[in-house]
């Protein structure tokens, strides 16, 4: 089932001596919401690259272990060939614009014409992926003339509708104001609804909380942390290391200490499980909020 | 074949994507140099820039679109003049290539070499097209020498190559200077970074090599310019 | 400042849906027939007969009124007096200035130089405000041009205004710290640096995490590429293609058998 595996992964850039990423295993079944999570240099970003074959392709450098989504490593792959396997979106939304079309319609076709898919189903797979990303209303736009978040949404559709195995999703939101945030956590949260293989690197720990089945802690290039998210993203061996924690993961620690929390309820990460705590009220279904769960198997 | 994979090589995703970028440079400064009324033109430091970690062809390239697409969209004197930027980022590379990249003083000699074939590449097309006398205030320069009994061909080149070497020597100098404000690690995306490694040494002793060359690519240009105008 | 580098006006017209390699065939054509024609008078009858007729099918004889007066003319003028000055032919001296020599054979000269130019500026003119670049760039790749040109030409007219408009504000708040513009070449000189290299690192850095996403849009695939856009090629436009060629010919005969 695991669609993603890795295993003894380290690497180490060009020109470099301290490897970026160092001895990573990590399995990610289909389906499966995985948050990647840690302080700013701790390889989150070379995990994402390395996942959509970057790494090593790009990037060159040394990689050693195997790297394989779907049964096909990425060294006996080229990156051309991979844009199918492995879908990527990063952080800036303006360097994501492809500068060679003038709307946003023609923007998410790019990838389609490239791919040499005949103009009838490029139609039909664009108008799609406009509605599932709620941006049909952008399509005669110029992706320049955009907002952050709107250009976020854009980049998001142009990589979904290539319809890439594994979405791999570098830090989407953090250029993005708060209204840009919640719109592409929006669409971000419709893909964990319908179920689709998404790896995020994201340190908004509150809106993590929503949406992931699992949360992974990189630490210094190495896998620290693997597990449900209420456990990684509460967990005391965070603390002091950088780390993004939620402030009401912070406030409830405190108020733990102080026997203001009840005793062995877990943490809470987002405001509802903080209010749900501090007021002693049981929680909805024993463990899930936001959409984890829905839509899966 | 060879002549295919020596084009082939210069062409990866980042040339592509530095390539309009290098062109706005162009456009740009060109455009700066006259708000600040430099006497000087600096609009192919873009082009340079390409030629030296990118090669030769991708130089070529980037000069003339750079030239066409300016003279489609902006001003249309630069439009004939495209061939004269193709040859520029053209030597450039090569310059690049051989080693002519690495530190000042060989920055200049770069500098010089495309002057002088921006000199040479100009002269046909103001003779044919413009019949000497182009839209440029170098032109003021030809018709002196003209009215002086000079030849078309002699005067037009000498006006070039009276105002080509500052120009172009300033452009490749402040391409190198560029390149040396990047990081190896972000030069190594190119397909040529072999040819901007910098060589240590003093950089005093540069600076006296950069004068010396300077004074002695003067005392060249001044020679040449001799013989023709004499001939 | 323009948003956009283009010139291009959406209108419905017989010009507009034309097959755009048959536009800038005939923008070429036009150009080559002005320099190459042996008669003075060739390149007016092309500005007044062909051309001007031309915007008005196309429906932007307004806009195409407007960069002829605003910036084909100038231009023109100017070399027309430079030449008209600086041309040392002839010997019907009409006046001189210091020493500058107006000869009739000059006028004639920068006449003739300067209306070739307005002719092929114009008929480019034409051309851009009528064709797309999309679409354009969507033809000639169907026709064989490599993708990568369409990317690196309609990627160059999209930065190059928002590199103006850095340049502005950058040299906005340069001026606000006292750059002056008007000082001696030295200092002015000395402002080069400031002004410049936040423009040209700020945009080179960029270029990078770019390639990084037009990689990840499948850039360098090896499928033979398709096209969202269909551009139409009728019957024609391909006479009308073969028709413009042979008139390129036929002057260059003409020239050669008068000459």
């Amino acid at each position: 089932m695991a669609i993603v595996n890795l295993k003894g992964v380290t690497y180490k850039y060009p020109l470099t001596e301290t490897p970026a990423l160092s001895n990573i295993n990590l399995k990610i079944n289909e389906g499966e919401f995985v948050a990647v999570i840690g302080p700013n240099g701790a390889g989150k970003s070379t995990l994402c690259y390395t996942l959509a074959g970057f790494v090593p392709h790009f990037f060159k450098g040394d990689l050693q272990g195997s790297v394989e989504v779907a049964g096909v490593e990425t060294k006996t792959s080229t990156l051309s060939d991979w844009v199918l396997n492995v879908g990527l979106a990063f952080q800036n939304p303006f360097n994501q614009i492809s500068g060679a079309k003038y709307t946003v319609y023609e923007e998410i076709a790019f990838g389609l014409e490239n791919l040499g898919i005949p103009r009838g189903e490029m139609k039909e797979r664009v108008d799609q992926a406009l509605t599932l990303t709620g941006i049909r209303d952008l399509a005669d736009r110029s992706p320049y003339s955009l907002s952050g978040g709107q250009q976020q949404r854009v980049a998001l559709t142009s990589i979904l509708v290539m319809q890439p195995k594994v979405l791999v999703l570098d830090e989407p939101t953090s250029q993005m104001d708060p209204i840009g945030t919640r719109e592409v956590f929006g669409v971000i949260r419709s893909l964990a609804e319908r179920g689709m293989t998404v790896i995020m690197a994201e340190h908004k720990v509150e809106w993590v909380a929503q949406f992931a089945d699992r949360v992974i802690a990189l630490y210094e290039g190495k896998l620290m942390m693997d597990g449900r998210p209420g456990d990684v993203l509460t967990s005391e061996r965070l603390v002091g290391k950088g780390y993004g924690i939620s402030r009401y993961t912070s406030a409830a620690r405190e108020a733990s200490r102080r026997g203001l929390w009840p005793r062995n309820r877990e943490l809470p990460v987002t405001l509802d499980e903080a209010v749900m705590g501090f007021g002693g009220f049981p929680l909805p279904r024993g463990e899930g909020q936001g959409v984890r769960g829905k839509g899966r198997k | 074949m060879k002549l295919v994979d020596s084009i082939k090589k210069d062409f990866n995703t980042v040339t592509w994507v530095l390539i309009p970028v290098a062109i706005a440079i162009n456009v740009v400064m060109g455009e700066i140099v006259v708000l600040l009324k430099l006497p000087i033109y600096l609009d192919s430091i873009g082009t340079v820039l390409v030629a030296a970690v990118c090669g030769p062809w991708a130089g070529a390239l980037t000069g003339a679109l750079s030239n066409t697409i300016w003279g489609l969209l902006i001003d249309p004197n630069a439009l004939p003049w495209w061939p004269v930027a193709l040859f520029i980022g053209f030597v450039a590379g090569w310059c690049a290539k051989f080693g002519l990249f690495k530190n000042w003083w060989k920055v200049v000699i770069t500098g010089f070499l495309v002057a002088l074939t921006a000199a040479i590449a100009s002269t046909p097309i103001a003779v044919y097209i413009y019949g000497g006398i182009t839209a440029s205030g170098s032109s003021f320069i030809t018709a002196y020498l003209l009215q002086t009994g000079q030849g078309l061909i002699p005067a037009v080149f000498s006006t070039n190559f009276l105002v080509e070497p500052v120009d172009k020597i300033s452009t490749s100098l402040l391409a190198f200077a560029i390149i040396q404000g990047l990081s190896t690690r972000f030069l190594a995306r190119f397909p040529r970074p072999e040819n901007v490694e910098i060589e240590q040494g003093a950089t005093r002793n540069q600076l006296f090599y950069a004068i010396g060359i300077v004074v002695v690519l003067v005392l060249i240009a001044a020679f040449i310019l001799t013989r023709i105008l004499t001939q | 400042m323009r948003e956009r580098l283009s010139f291009y006006v959406k209108r419905e017209s017989f010009l507009h849906n034309l097959n755009p390699l048959t536009k800038l065939v005939l923008a070429l054509g036009l150009t080559l027939i002005g320099f190459l024609s042996p008669w003075y008078w060739t390149p007016l009858a092309i500005i007044f007969f062909i051309i001007a007729p031309l915007s008005f099918v196309g429906k932007v004889q307004r806009d195409f009124l407007n960069a002829a007066f605003r910036l084909i003319l100038p231009a023109t003028g100017f070399l027309f007096i430079m030449q008209a000055l600086f041309q040392p032919v002839g010997k019907t001296e009409l006046f001189s200035i210091w020493f500058l020599h107006v000869t009739r054979e000059s006028l004639a000269y920068a006449f003739e130089n300067a209306t070739r130019i307005f002719a092929m500026v114009s008929s480019f003119t034409i051309f851009l405000l009528t064709t797309h670049p999309s679409e354009l760039m969507s033809d000639l790749t169907h026709r064989g041009l490599p993708s990568q040109f369409a990317y690196v030409i309609i990627s160059t007219i999209q930065i190059i205004p928002q590199m103006q408009a850095k340049a502005q504000t950058i040299i906005a708040a340069q001026r606000s710290r006292g750059l002056d513009t008007e000082s001696s070449l030295f200092k002015r000189a000395g402002a080069l640096v400031p002004l410049v290299s936040p423009l040209v690192f700020g945009s080179l850095v960029e270029v990078e995490e770019r390639a990084i996403a037009i990689e990840a849009r499948g850039f360098t695939s090896r499928h033979t590429k398709t096209s969202l856009r269909e551009i139409p090629d009728s019957s024609f436009d391909k006479a009308l293609r073969w028709i413009l060629l042979l008139l390129v010919v036929a002057i260059i005969a003409v020239k050669i058998w008068l000459s």
